[in-house]
């Protein structure tokens, strides 16, 4: 290799290359003066900004969940609970397409759910939460679900194991519409200005109906932060260092949720739910049904069909919803509040109050009830062919007689009805302040002209005087209203919540309801009438004999030893001609087929149970609703009155 | 001649010796803190791994130190063409590692031609240059040899593609040729073409992992999760270190594995972020102090070939250093290069320690050439 050109000599080349050091350690110089430069910029120009950003590096927010509140009975028994569940998450951050189908797979085979079902939930939670937020995957891990998911954490690190407080409705069904349940707050819902106040979080359940939504700020409680330090992976990690040096987070402490206590009594809810579901010829029920003691507070209260709180914990599924959405009867809506009805007959004794007040009639009066009324050229007909004779007001409640009421309407006319009606709280929001109240109608001549942009016909008088036409109630405004009656007088404001207890320590009342009377009918009101106490005698008297009269329409329905007050009623859906009338009922297409009506209460000489049934398509009250009130009444006076069951023992009851 | 054994001219440079072993404990020191961490139990397997590495690290040196330096000259050729050889053959039974072939199996030992190859170049380049040295710079005409023997591994390992190995046989090859002079008319005709061929090699010539490194590396935030994310967390690490850093295995950039490759590649932001700057410019002096040390023997020397291998050896140290700390700190872009003697691996240091010894032997021998 050696080339011919250059001569080989020692001395020279040495000498030579000796001079080209100075190059060199020009160049060693001028590159470490860079380095030098560039750490000083780093570590100490830019030293303070780069360590805070290397403490939000590892410093993560972590949120303590602070436990909702109870929903208790007036007893302290819990109705709604929590309790501890274990979460699958997943980190939407840095998932890729490829891990999400390992994960998918591996996940599924411990869960036993298709990728398709984890794919919904993750879709669901984006929709939900969008990106940033963990998706939910999977709750209430059982521990051996836990601890393989735990093991596979090891490789996937974007899944992750947490505690969940969950809310759980151990009764499902019963109460669910005055209860109402809790969910996971929406994105669109955080945007809302009214929520923001409320410094929600994504993730943060809120309650969505009933009492959960009335009461949710006391209920929630307020959660509480802390800070962990995690690795580059986002997994907790504990080393030895103060997690907060360097930085100014200080934790927040959770709160816990306050209780609430309702009236509600556990015993009488769960008798009130369970009369729904009868096996006779009618069948379950659909409907509503109230109860309240004699200071109106709410003791029972089912809405049927119902739904289970349960399943909208979680994020309800799309079939669940879909279910929900399209059942005719709507289990959603609480039919207690929410529903508008005509009372039908039970609006007879406001009827019998105004005649009686007005000096139509006297309590003696007896009037010719025959098997129809002829107002021009129509006839109003009884609900019998033959009608029933002669008939003072206590025996035309008894036996529901129409004509009866025609003829004391012929001479009240709408106004003076609607007078006493409203009155007794009907047509009128009760103000009992859960969930949106749909107050119905009490019309007068007066309404018909303003919003019919028509006279008010005698015809009409007719109708309304036996609870049909404009005329719409809910069963609480029936239940109050026959509450004033046994009570003679007291119209109160329906209680349903009781107390809020401190969250932290139960025995601590933060907050006591007390009923609260609207007037007292007995006495004279502001627009210068009362009631005066042998009008109410003569009406109550006629509710006995509904009950306990040889002819009474409710008669079939006894509680042994406790005499029963009350009045059927039948609310058409329909109106039928002259030759359906008598048809059988039950012949007819289920949609076609009446409401039955039960208000009343219990024991008839001195009440102490108010309870008003609407069974939605059971052809009549008599057999539709009142065994329903029965079976709740005598739930009550066997929790309350032991003493009267004694001798008897038995509780059956004759048909 | 006598290959073997010393004689009473002969004398062991134990500055230099030392301070290898300075640098050595500090990469240990680091290396124990880097291989610690939430994950670790106990002390890590790689320490221990790295300390067997140093043992055979230092059999290499003193076996090279003591052997006649001449004996390598003599098979400079050989050694680059079995070299080469290996390197062709990696490319057909390597093994994948990062996204590219560089290994070898050999059985009990993953052997990495690339890295062989930087100190086989400088050998053979060494012992063509020797003889053509001139007062006026060398021409075209003396280059033509060892342009051809750069090009060869240089097309080689950017097939591989080790785009940061190749690089640094330029620059190696490059720091040789300045040091032994070249004309004025070379260079500039070398610039030109460089300048031409950029964009060509932009174009055509770059993966898309490539270039996003490089593009990444001008803009950082530009994909702060993905390829930006290395360099990121580095410059924090760095940083977050401040004046006297943040104390021995309390990086929590290190610790928490936000760094990536830290016990490797990114050793020297782990030693950054928990000695601060303090222990980074004392590291930096030691590493001056070692190539200080290292240019002295070269300019002690009489034999003009052992003067180039010197300053060639200590090219491909150098530019593994400036390179490493300069992508740690964020002025070059994240390319797959080691610290000297800091970095955990045993290629980089058994490599490594081979040079040095190689240094050491041309120190031992020096008054060889009168003789």
């Amino acid at each position: 290799m050696k080339s011919d050109n250059v001569i080989y000599d020692s001395e020279t080349q040495i000498f030579n290359l000796s001079t080209r050091f100075f190059t060199l350690y020009g160049f060693l110089l001028f590159f470490f003066i860079i380095l030098c430069i560039r750490l000083w910029h780093l570590q100490i120009i830019q030293g303070d900004v780069l360590k805070v950003i290397s403490v939000k590096n590892r410093v993560k927010q972590k949120k303590i969940l602070s436990p909702r509140g109870y929903i208790l009975d007036r007893e302290g028994r819990v109705l709604v609970d929590n309790s501890l569940v274990l979460q699958l998450t997943l980190n939407l951050q840095g998932l890729d397409p490829k891990e999400k189908e390992i994960i998918s797979k591996k996940v599924g085979e411990i869960l036993t759910l298709t990728p398709k079902q984890i794919n919904d939930r993750i879709t669901k939670s984006i929709v939900l939460n969008g990106r940033y937020f963990p998706a939910v995957i999977a709750d209430n891990l059982t521990i051996d679900q836990a601890y393989a998911l735990k093991l596979l954490r090891i490789e996937h690190p974007l899944i992750n194991i947490e505690e969940f407080i969950s809310r759980i409705y151990p009764y499902g069904a019963s109460g669910s519409q005055l209860y109402g349940y809790v969910s996971q707050i929406s994105k669109n819902q955080l945007d809302n200005t009214e929520v923001k106040e409320k410094n929600l979080l994504p993730g943060d359940m809120i309650g969505k109906k009933g009492v959960e939504k009335k009461w949710d700020e006391q209920i929630r409680g307020k959660d509480g932060l802390t800070y962990v330090q995690v690795d580059a992976h986002g997994r907790v990690a504990d080393i030895d260092d103060v997690i907060l040096e360097g930085s100014n987070l200080e934790p927040i402490r959770p709160k816990s949720g306050d209780h609430v206590m309702l009236t509600i009594d556990l015993d009488i809810q769960e008798a009130a739910h369970k009369a729904f579901q009868r096996d006779d010829k009618i069948g379950p029920r659909i409907g509503a049904l109230v109860a309240l003691n004699n200071k109106a507070e709410v003791l029972a209260w089912v809405s049927e069909p119902s739904f289970d709180s349960n399943q909208f914990v979680y994020g309800i599924s799309n079939e669940d919803w879909k279910q929900l959405i399209q059942n005719p009867f709507k289990p959603l809506r609480n039919k207690v509040i929410q529903d508008n009805f005509s009372p039908g007959s039970t609006f007879k004794p406001f009827v019998g109050v105004a005649a009686l007040e007005k000096g139509v009639i006297k309590p003696t009066t007896y009037l010719d009830s025959p098997g129809y009324f002829v107002l021009g050229r129509k006839r109003y007909h009884n609900h019998t062919k033959n009608g029933h004779g002669m008939v003072n007001i206590a025996s035309a409640l008894e036996t529901s007689s129409n004509v009866f009421f025609y003829k004391l309407a012929m001479d009240l006319g709408i106004d003076e009805m609607a007078k006493y009606a409203r009155a007794f709280g009907l047509g009128q929001a009760t103000d009992i302040g859960i969930d949106v109240e749909n107050p119905g109608l009490i019309p007068d001549s007066q309404w018909k002209l303003k919003n019919r942009n028509e006279a008010w016909q005698k015809g009409e008088d007719l109708v309304h005087s036996v609870g049909q036409g404009f005329i719409d109630v809910t069963p609480l405004q029936m239940a109050l209203a026959y509450l004033a009656i046994g009570n003679e007088g007291p119209l109160y404001q329906p209680l349903v919540v009781k107390k809020i207890l401190k969250g932290s320590d139960q025995s601590k009342v933060l907050k006591e309801f007390k009923p609260q009377l609207v007037r007292d009918l007995s006495k004279v009101n502001e627009e210068g009438f009362k009631i005066s106490a042998e009008t109410f005698a003569a009406i109550k008297k006629g509710l006995t004999q509904v009950g306990n009269g040889d002819r009474g329409t409710a008669k079939w329905w006894k509680i042994p030893g406790v005499p029963i007050a009350g009045k059927t009623g039948t609310s058409q859906v329909r109106a039928f001609s002259n030759d359906e009338i008598y048809k059988s009922c039950y012949s007819r297409p289920i949609t076609d087929r009446h409401h039955g009506w039960f208000v009343g209460y219990a024991p008839a000489d001195k009440p102490e149970i108010f309870v008003a049934v609407l069974t939605m398509h059971s052809c009549a009250g008599s057999s539709g609703s009142a065994p329903l009130a029965r079976d709740v009444m005598e739930a009550y006076m066997r929790k309350y009155h032991p003493e009267l069951f004694k001798t008897s023992g038995d509780n059956v009851v004759g048909l | 001649m006598d290959y073997l054994g010393p004689s009473e001219n002969k004398r062991f440079d134990f500055n230099f010796a030392l301070i290898i072993l300075a640098l050595n404990l500090v990469g240990l020191i680091n290396l124990y803190s880097a291989s610690g961490g939430v994950n670790a139990v106990g002390i890590s397997r790689l320490f221990w791994q790295q300390f067997v590495w140093l043992g055979m690290g230092w059999t290499v040196f003193l076996v090279v130190t003591f052997l006649n330096y001449n004996l390598i000259k003599m098979w400079a050729t050989q050694i680059y063409v079995v070299n080469l050889m290996f390197l062709l053959a990696v490319i057909f039974v390597g093994k994948k590692s990062l996204g590219a072939q560089r290994w070898v199996d050999l059985g009990f030992f993953r052997f990495q031609p690339s890295e062989t190859m930087k100190v086989a170049l400088v050998l053979v380049i060494a012992k063509i240059l020797a003889h053509r040295i001139r007062q006026e710079g060398m021409g075209i005409k003396d280059l033509i040899t060892p342009l051809v023997i750069t090009m060869i591994p240089f097309a080689i390992t950017v097939i591989q593609p080790d785009l940061g190995t190749s690089l640094l046989y330029l620059a190696v090859v490059g720091t040789i040729l300045i040091f032994v002079k070249i004309k004025r008319s070379v260079i500039i005709a070398v610039l030109v073409t460089i300048a031409v061929a950029l964009p060509v090699v932009w174009q055509f010539g770059l993966k898309p992992y490539q270039k996003s490194r490089v593009l990444t590396f001008i803009s950082p935030g530009r994909d702060p999760r993905g390829a930006g994310y290395n360099s990121i967390q580095s410059k924090i690490a760095v940083g977050s270190g401040q004046i006297f850093g943040k104390g021995f295995k309390k990086g929590t950039q290190s610790q928490l594995e936000f760094l990536p490759e830290r016990h490797t590649d990114f050793i020297f932001s782990v030693l950054s972020e928990e000695h601060g700057f303090v222990g980074s410019i004392t590291t930096l002096a030691l590493f001056g102090v070692l190539f200080i040390l290292g240019l002295r023997i070269a300019q002690n020397t009489k034999d003009p070939y052992a003067c180039i291998v010197v300053v060639g050896l200590m090219g491909i140290i150098f530019w593994h250093f400036f390179i490493n700390i300069g992508m740690v700190m964020g002025i070059l872009p994240i390319v797959g290069v080691p610290l000297p003697l800091i970095s955990y691996g045993g290629s980089s240091l058994l490599t490594t320690m081979a040079s040095l010894g190689l240094i050491s032997s041309i120190s031992y021998n020096r008054s060889l050439f009168q003789s």
